[in-house]
């Protein structure tokens, strides 16, 4: 658990070494994971122990975000102004995406179908 | 006796008083969500929310005290963010036989992801900060929330934004799949993924392992992508939209 949590903020500090010396306009988490992936592909030696500090914060997920989230409530005076915008946007929007990525992705991998069935019956 | 009293009080404005109602609340949520059978309904990003939302009006602390006190909780999205390469990893490896169909699925759903609810909130007359909250709100939170901080959105409103996304894609994929007739695994998980990050990933399992293997993968590219094109274009965007 230590080890692949001093892992992950390694390749966070590597980020955000990289854009302080770069001026990338990408958030240095970002990049620290495109960093870690790499190593990863590469092989890197101990990337490997990254796997339960990686899995537990990745489970927990919902415990990192959740404080952030109370603030439309309790801050709603800020937001109640475009209500309505929100609710389109996110509900709707999200219902359009759904819609329109799926008939691409029957577009793109429908064809591919057969020939890909694998066959594993479970 | 007074002071006592005075002391007491003043516990709810330490970083300890907000710490513990926030592992709380989420124990709670847990627990509920377990006794749900997972229900998206039920997802502990709202059921945690609630006794934080009704306790801190109570107790006098607002929001951005709260935020302070759980500043060390919030720090944690950062190594959370860098821990998506492993399960990114984990999934490329899978599917290295289909890469190339799925990183152009991957860059024009994204497009359609983001694209969609900018237009939306647009047409409806929204400001630039609160679309700017919306444009990450298909990719997973962490990455979301990272992103904002370099367009100029709220935090909040990301966060809030993105939990409802997941939970209305894995409420709207059952009807959605029925009514356009999609059978295969793979693409029942890869939309769920780009659309619906995590919160449609775990629904995708639902579907078996295939669909949540492709859910997982969308939802790292989608989130990678999202992550390395947005904060380029969108002073491009935000350009047009003034």
């Amino acid at each position: 658990m230590i080890d692949g949590l001093l892992i992950l903020l390694f390749f966070q500090f590597l980020g955000e070494v990289v854009i302080r010396l770069t001026g990338l306009p990408l958030p240095a988490p970002v990049l620290g994971m495109v960093l870690l992936l790499m190593a990863l592909l590469l092989n890197a030696p101990f990337t490997q122990r990254v796997a339960t500090a990686a899995g537990t914060l990745i489970k927990h997920i919902s415990l990192l975000i959740f404080p952030l989230g109370v603030g439309i409530v309790l801050q709603w005076d800020r937001y109640q102004e475009n209500a309505l915008a929100l609710v389109v946007a996110v509900v709707g929007g999200t219902i359009i995406s759904l819609i329109l990525v799926t008939l691409m992705l029957k577009l793109l991998m429908g064809g591919k179908h057969q020939e890909k069935e694998d066959g594993h019956g479970h | 006796m007074d002071t006592d009293l005075q002391g007491l009080a003043g516990l709810v404005h330490t970083p300890l008083f907000g710490i513990l109602l926030t592992l709380a609340s989420y124990q709670f949520a847990l627990w509920v969500y377990g006794k749900s059978n997972s229900l998206p309904l039920f997802h502990p990003f709202l059921v945690a929310s609630i006794p934080v939302i009704v306790v801190l009006p109570m107790v006098g602390v607002d929001y951005e005290e709260y935020r302070e006190q759980t500043s060390l909780i919030a720090f944690l999205l950062g190594p959370a963010t860098v821990a998506l390469a492993w399960p990114l990893y984990r999934q490329l490896h899978t599917v290295r036989s289909v890469l190339t169909p799925i990183v152009i699925a991957t860059l024009i759903g994204a497009f359609i992801a983001a694209g969609i609810s900018v237009g939306l909130a647009w047409w409806l007359g929204a400001p630039e900060d609160v679309i700017a909250s919306l444009a990450p709100k298909s990719i997973t939170t962490p990455i979301a929330v990272e992103v904002v901080k370099s367009t100029g959105g709220s935090e909040s409103l990301v966060a809030g934004a993105v939990a409802i996304t997941g939970i209305v894609g894995a409420l709207a994929a059952g009807p959605i799949y029925r009514l356009l007739k999609v059978k295969d695994d793979r693409i029942r998980g890869f939309a769920l993924g780009l659309v619906a990050h995590a919160i449609g990933t775990a629904r995708a399992f639902e579907y078996g392992e295939k669909a949540g293997a492709f859910s997982g993968l969308a939802l790292g590219l989608c989130g990678l992508v999202t992550a390395l094109a947005l904060p380029w274009i969108w002073p491009w965007i935000a350009g047009l939209l003034s």
